[in-house]
């Protein structure tokens, strides 16, 4: 049942030899060994494997990878640059809006989603793109604060919207 | 949890489409934005040996205009889109709010207004993992003969959670279905069927292709009220739509519609009847909120309790009303 499909990811064309019923979160961690998309509750539900198909968020694990041929996917290890964090990222970590992590990239992924869409968003448009996203553990103010502080300056420097 | 083994179809056009539904029938689902059938074939509750992805299909992708005002929205429009269209804002706000209050930004970038119509009824014993599901007597909906929400009933109950239904019921939205040869138009009104089963009239191998909304009137007022637990993501408790025609506190026409309650939308019709007899004043708003206890007919302890149900429908035709009223007045204001 397996056929070859052509999937564009960070930029790169990977071809993986998939199943009909292999979504693209599996395909990413288990194939693409890009396992900085999360799984966890696979239902739509907690936001930790949202990836950027087309400038929007969407949730891996409930799309099925056969559907994303031909689409542009990004994934958190293709916001940084080489050794260098996106903006976003750092503004986490300096407003301390990271914990466990296991939320983050998810989180990070949503934010890049809106600021890309639109640079300044108020916090009701912050917490409306965040809305499908669970934390845990550091809780939900600290990274509104960090999508709010960074978007001050988004879109101005050099590795923002790569 | 992995998604059980399926023959997946991409139809190259809808004529396609619909072939591969005529020769496959009940064994075939169509696969839209995937946030809700994926869920449950996660949950073993669908098991579809063929499914078909119409997603990428152009002509079920449009918002349209026609000359006579109307317009035409493809049910595979994701929720996002729709809320963005110009015409919808501008036209059907109530429709734009009613979209954008459900789920995610997420699954609005995914969901399609034609998922949301279609939208599986829901119920705690049944939307559960197949593991959980064993522990008890296999249920009406799945395959069994008992109910857990209603002990002793002889019919699903399971709960209509879509946001979008009742405010295209109140808009007297046409479905759009397809099958090989064959085209029907279905009021949204006859819709839907009060079985948490079988809770749509569409047939295995039909597809809702399109939603017609009538033109928008000028001197109509509509809203739309949501009540959740949270403002993302949950699905609501309740929600209602509610739309009156007229003008200086008189109505000719009103129209009050609940979702979230039961199997089925509620249509108020008696409710209304009070409203075009008596107006939007005080006193007529406050008989409708009676009024509106005594059409609810049997209800479940699905997500909240019966009890709970009749107090928060009362609430919520109180709300929208006074919306109305609120509206009106607003804009007797502005003419004057």
């Amino acid at each position: 049942m397996k056929q070859i499909i052509t999937l564009k990811v960070n930029g790169d064309t990977h071809q993986v030899a998939v199943s009909p019923w292999h979504t693209l979160l599996e395909v990413l961690r288990d194939q693409l060994g890009l396992t900085g998309t999360k799984r966890s509750c696979g239902m739509g539900t907690c936001g930790v494997c949202t990836v950027i198909m087309d400038g929007k968020a969407i949730l891996s694990c409930l799309t099925l990878a056969f559907e994303c041929e031909g689409h542009e996917i990004t994934t958190i290890e293709g916001i940084s640059g080489e050794g260098t964090l996106h903006p976003i990222q750092k503004s986490f970590i300096e407003n301390g809006a990271i914990q466990c992590g296991f939320c983050t990239p998810g989180i990070i992924m949503s934010a890049k989603a809106l600021l890309d869409e639109n640079p300044h968003p108020d916090d009701e448009q912050i917490r409306e793109a965040l809305s499908g996203t669970f934390c845990r553990c550091t809780g939900h103010i600290k990274t509104v604060e960090a999508v709010k502080k960074v978007s001050a300056s988004y879109g101005k420097g050099k590795n923002d919207g790569e | 949890m992995r998604l059980p083994h399926f023959e997946y179809v991409k139809p190259a056009t809808l004529e396609e489409g619909l072939k591969v539904l005529h020769q496959s029938g009940n064994k075939a689902r169509i696969l839209a934005g995937g946030t809700d059938l994926l869920v449950n074939m996660k949950y073993r509750v669908v098991r579809p040996e063929i499914v078909m992805g119409i997603k990428s299909l152009p002509e079920l992708c449009t918002v349209s205009s026609g000359s006579n005002g109307s317009v035409t929205i493809g049910s595979c429009v994701t929720l996002t889109d729709l809320a963005k269209n110009s015409l919808i804002a501008e036209n059907y706000p109530a429709l734009k709010l009613a979209t954008t209050s459900i789920a995610s930004k997420h699954i609005r970038n995914m969901g399609t207004i034609g998922g949301n119509v279609c939208l599986t009824t829901r119920c705690w014993y049944y939307n559960q993992s197949k593991l959980w599901r064993d522990g008890r007597e296999v249920c009406h909906k799945a395959g069994g003969t008992v109910c857990h929400a209603i002990k002793g009933s002889t019919r699903c109950h399971a709960i209509n959670n879509s946001d979008t239904i009742p405010v295209l019921i109140v808009l007297n939205a046409t479905m759009v279905l397809k099958k090989k040869g064959s085209e029907r138009l279905i009021p949204s009104k006859e819709f839907f069927r009060d079985d948490g089963i079988r809770y749509t009239v569409l047939e295995p191998d039909e597809i809702l292709t399109a939603l017609l909304l009538p033109e928008s009137s000028g001197d109509s007022y509509i809203t739309f009220i949501k009540v959740c637990s949270r403002k993302g993501l949950d699905f609501a408790w309740g929600s209602i739509a509610a739309s009156v025609t007229g003008s200086n506190g008189k109505c000719t026409q009103a129209s009050l519609v609940l979702s979230s309650i039961a199997s089925a939308p509620l249509v108020l019709k008696k409710t209304s009847q009070v409203i075009i007899e008596g107006g939007l004043s005080e006193q007529s708003i406050e008989k409708a909120v009676e009024t509106a206890r005594s059409e609810l007919g049997i209800l479940t302890n699905l997500f909240t309790s019966a009890g709970y149900k009749r107090d928060l429908s009362q609430v919520l035709v109180k709300r929208a009303l006074g919306e109305l009223q609120g509206q009106m007045k607003k804009e007797r204001r502005t003419k004057a």
